[in-house]
């Protein structure tokens, strides 16, 4: 079928330019209940994902370019799926861009082999590896979990000789462990996104996630805080790179589309902050290359090679991230989708940036700033109080502050680490942060 | 009623789905078979580009085979009756399935389409987009303050079929959104915005702005511009339809969605028949809700929708549930099991989610504030059914002082608290009702459109 659409393409005279994305996608998925598999599901799917792009006339008439897309499925009407896709195309005039050239795709590791082999099997043996940790655990306990493995397949071809394939997995864990002590129950909610099993490390995160389902058993609302807040691990990078349902602040902001349509007031040169810098300098790159890195590709959805792209380096704008089009608009290198967020190591160790007291945040309910403003209110599900020596859990009150504010005034630590979409400190000590508490 | 037309592939298949379900049912002690595709467009127009892009479509078959204890599924893309054979074969070969007792359902069959006036599958698409041009037109040049404005139009057009032992329905949805932004930039190069939306399950004809709603959007994305973040505390608040739909899908929504008892995930699952807020508290989920953006005729369960009172007169009465849950807990069914899209598990859902009016005016209830805030818009909350707390983040609101709405304004606005505390402390509810549209995940996935909302609510909670 993929000959045929592009045979399809290439006799339209009204197309100017085009891209096919062929994509296939298995996946195996298990739920479970406190005593039962729930389910077990296996999924197929195959589509064509067709872009194409039109020439038309601006008002005034002057050259114009308009896109439009069509899926299609197996069996389909090709034609008819061109024909809607080259009539949404040739409504619209918008400023004339092009689509992306041939280049060369870096090698990307983004397979986990025994999830390419068998889906099944291995979202099953993950499952029980959670069931049978967590009923090790002493007085917690396990009551639901969620595991899926995909494989997908993409062939990309365009219609300026783009012509490249990939293969990705990636899996996606839940669980939810609870304890209980007297009328108090306590729970803890924990989801992972990784390219491989091993790096989902399922043993050691429910080692960790138990010990905090029992604390919360000692936890109480929190008093007011303003101060130090250090964030780690899976925690920083949900701050630093957005949750799923989140986008993240970084990438809205350094985004050249954000930029074209005067939502980001960032300028390239000029520092990305507002007020004066008390932290360390912040240097980021937008890292589509990360080794298993849940948002790395060898090429992404227009064709665009993985890239590691300097974003900001001490505190300045060094580029914007930009798809061929928004490039093409502001006159700036096509980077390609996001990736993941990279920074680079701290030059103090973690221990140091530990001086109590402190809060460190361990679960947020969701942290999702505003992507514009970079305001947040939100609320703590576990965190603790360190102070004298003392650890004392709290839940409740928020997190308040902006996103960009709190980054002028960042420590960061010297041991790095790899958290799916995040590479870099594995501690931040955010030196003045609020808690909104009792 | 017009007549159902689905898909022809779909409308193919299920032709000759009796067959496969009865093949199936001769294996599993229950067998059923949805036919599910959701296809759309989105307009976009902005003051720098204008866009058309197709919703990313799902066509799919969903064959499930359940004995009681594990819901075994396959799922495969389109409706080839080939493949959907060979999908189901493979379903049951080898599987042990436990005995079970089935229960006992009252036959259901019909088809069924969202009641329109002005159909989007019969405007064309440069009709659909010379009217986000017509809009964009009418605010964008209303402050030189504003840098941008977007017109975003969602239609999203699902059919569904759904074949069991006893059920033979199928329906046409048809969901349509209307979001408008406006972003505007202070003189010190902030960026701020507001944003309006219309949504539901309906056609073109509720999609029509006001030049005082325009105007008010313009006004409160100025005004944000001057806005402070205010002190954290607990406050006296008047929350506004959809901040009230948003403090019930996250307290008494998700709280009771009945998947969430059977992993001991729910408090509330300890609460049936007791009390949890104050007697002025009703709350609803209707699917059936005419017009709403979380409506449907049946489930992805082939239940047939009809309207669940989950909290009566601030009583605790019932969740809802999807088809495992209910099973496995042994309560009546509800009509909200459903699944993004063919390649996904039913879970139990909210639909359309409310909070039941009261007998109070808003101007009453202002009246009441001596030092309080009334909550305008809400951008997002989240659901935490085990601990019952409620995170609802708000763009913003206004300052209540001496009885009356003053021009300061603080945002964003962060609600916290504990839910039986919470609907407790609601001392007067509005007469009218108002809804909504948006999205819901479970978590962090598996997205659904659905509806919130209720009239103005006065109460206490801590504000950050």
């Amino acid at each position: 079928m993929l000959t045929k659409i592009i045979d399809a393409l290439n006799a339209r005279k009204d197309i100017s330019a085009w891209t096919v994305r062929h994509i296939t996608e298995r996946e195996a998925q298990v739920y479970a209940v406190p005593k039962e598999i729930e389910s077990q599901r296996t999924v197929e799917s195959e589509n064509y994902r067709i872009d194409v792009l039109c020439n038309t006339k601006a008002p005034d008439g002057s050259p114009a370019v308009g896109t439009g897309d069509v899926t299609l499925l197996s069996g389909d009407d090709i034609n008819g799926g061109i024909d809607r896709a080259a009539l949404v195309a040739s409504l619209v005039a918008n400023p004339v861009h092009s689509i992306p050239g041939p280049s060369s795709n870096p090698e990307v590791s983004l397979v986990d082999d025994n999830l390419k082999r068998d889906s099944l099997t291995t979202m099953l043996g993950l499952m029980e590896d959670i069931r049978t940790t967590a009923s090790k655990k002493k007085d917690v306990y396990l009551t639901a979990a969620e595991c899926f493995g995909e494989i997908q397949y993409i062939h990309l071809i365009n219609s300026r000789g783009i012509d490249a394939e990939q293969e990705l997995t990636s899996i996606a864990m839940e669980l939810v462990l609870q304890a209980k002590r007297n009328d108090t129950e306590t729970e803890s909610f924990v989801e992972k996104s990784r390219r491989r099993v091993s790096d989902v490390d399922a043993i050691a995160e429910i080692e960790r996630q138990a010990n905090y389902t029992l604390d919360l058993l000692d936890a109480s609302p929190p008093r007011t805080w303003q101060g130090a807040v250090i964030l780690r691990a899976e925690t920083l990078a949900s701050f630093m790179a957005g949750t799923p349902l989140a986008g993240s602040v970084l990438q809205n902001l350094s985004s050249a589309a954000s930029k074209y349509s005067k939502i980001s007031s960032w300028e390239i040169g000029r520092s990305v902050f507002k007020g004066d810098i008390k932290g360390d300098p912040l240097t980021i790159w937008a890292n589509r290359c990360i080794p298993y890195g849940t948002t790395s590709s060898r090429f992404d959805h227009e064709g665009l090679s993985a890239r590691r792209v300097e974003l900001i380096k001490d505190n300045h704008l060094v580029a914007f991230h930009a798809s061929q089009r928004y490039a093409e608009y502001l006159g700036v290198p096509a980077t390609g989708a996001f990736g993941g967020v990279e920074l680079p190591a701290g030059s103090t160790s973690a221990s140091d940036l530990l001086a109590e007291p402190y809060v460190e945040i361990i679960h947020f309910s969701w942290f999702n700033p505003d992507p514009i403003t970079g305001d947040f209110a939100t609320e703590i599900r576990l965190g603790y109080l360190v102070d004298n020596g003392v650890r004392k859990p709290f839940k409740g009150g928020q997190l308040i502050g902006n996103f960009m504010d709190a980054l002028a005034d960042v420590r960061w630590s010297a041991e790095t680490g790899f958290f799916g979409n995040y590479l870099g400190p594995h501690t931040a000590r955010f030196n003045n942060l609020k808690v909104s508490g009792e | 009623m017009a007549e159902l037309k689905l898909p022809a592939t779909m409308s193919e298949l299920r032709a000759g789905l009796g067959n496969i379900v009865d093949q199936g049912q001769m294996q599993a002690p229950y067998f059923s078979a949805l036919l599910s595709s959701k296809q759309g467009i989105q307009i976009i127009v902005d003051n720098r580009e204008e866009r058309i892009v197709e919703r990313q479509p799902t066509a799919g078959t969903v064959l499930s085979a359940f004995d009681g204890v594990t819901m075994y599924e396959q799922a495969v893309s389109g409706f080839s009756q080939r493949e959907v054979e060979q999908a189901a074969s493979n379903l049951v070969k080898g599987v042990s399935f436990q005995k079970y007792a089935l229960r006992e359902e009252t036959e259901e069959r019909g088809d069924f389409i969202t009641p329109m006036q002005v159909d989007p599958l019969e405007l064309s698409v440069r009709e659909k987009l010379d009217r986000c041009r017509e809009i964009h037109r009418r605010v964008k040049d209303r402050d030189p303050r504003i840098v941008n404005a977007r017109i975003i139009y969602i239609e999203t057009n699902e059919y569904s079929a759904f074949r069991n032992r006893t059920t033979d329905l199928a329906q046409r949805v048809q969901r349509v959104v209307l979001y408008l932004i406006v972003v505007v930039a202070g003189p010190d190069g902030q960026v701020r915005y507001d944003l309006e939306s219309k949504a539901g399950s309906a056609g073109w004809e509720i999609l029509n702005f006001t030049d005082e709603e325009l105007q008010q959007l313009v006004d409160n994305a100025i005004a944000l511009l001057s806005a402070e973040r205010i002190e954290p505390g607990e406050y006296q608040i008047i929350s506004a339809p959809g901040v009230s739909g948003t403090i019930c899908h996250e307290s008494f929504g998700h709280g009771v969605e009945t998947d969430m008892f059977l992993k001991q995930r729910a408090k509330a699952a300890y609460f049936i028949d007791k009390v949890v807020g104050s007697s002025l508290v009703n709350i609803f989920d209707d699917p059936s809700r005419a017009g709403g953006y979380g409506s449907y005729f049946f489930d992805d369960e082939g239940r047939r929708s009809t309207p669940t009172r989950i909290v009566e007169n601030g009583i605790f009465r019932r969740g809802i549930t999807d088809l495992y849950s209910a099973t496995a807990l042994g309560i009546p069914r509800s009509a909200n099991g459903r699944r993004q899209d063919y390649s996904r598990k039913a879970y139990a859902r909210m639909t359309n989610t409310y909070f039941g009016p009261g007998d109070s005016t808003l101007d009453e209830m202002i009246a009441q504030v001596d030092h309080g805030i009334y909550l305008d818009k809400w951008s997002s909350g989240m659901e935490d059914p085990q601990g019952w707390g409620i995170q609802v983040t708000c763009r913003f609101g206004h300052e209540i002082k001496n009885g009356k709405i003053t021009n300061r304004v603080f945002a964003p606005i962060g609600i916290s608290g504990y839910v039986p505390d919470v609907l407790q402390s609601i001392t007067a509810v509005s007469k009218e009702v108002e809804m909504d549209g948006g999205s819901c995940g479970k978590g962090h996935k598996e997205t659904v459109p659905v509806s919130s909302g209720g009239p103005h609510l006065l109460l206490k909670a801590r504000l950050g």
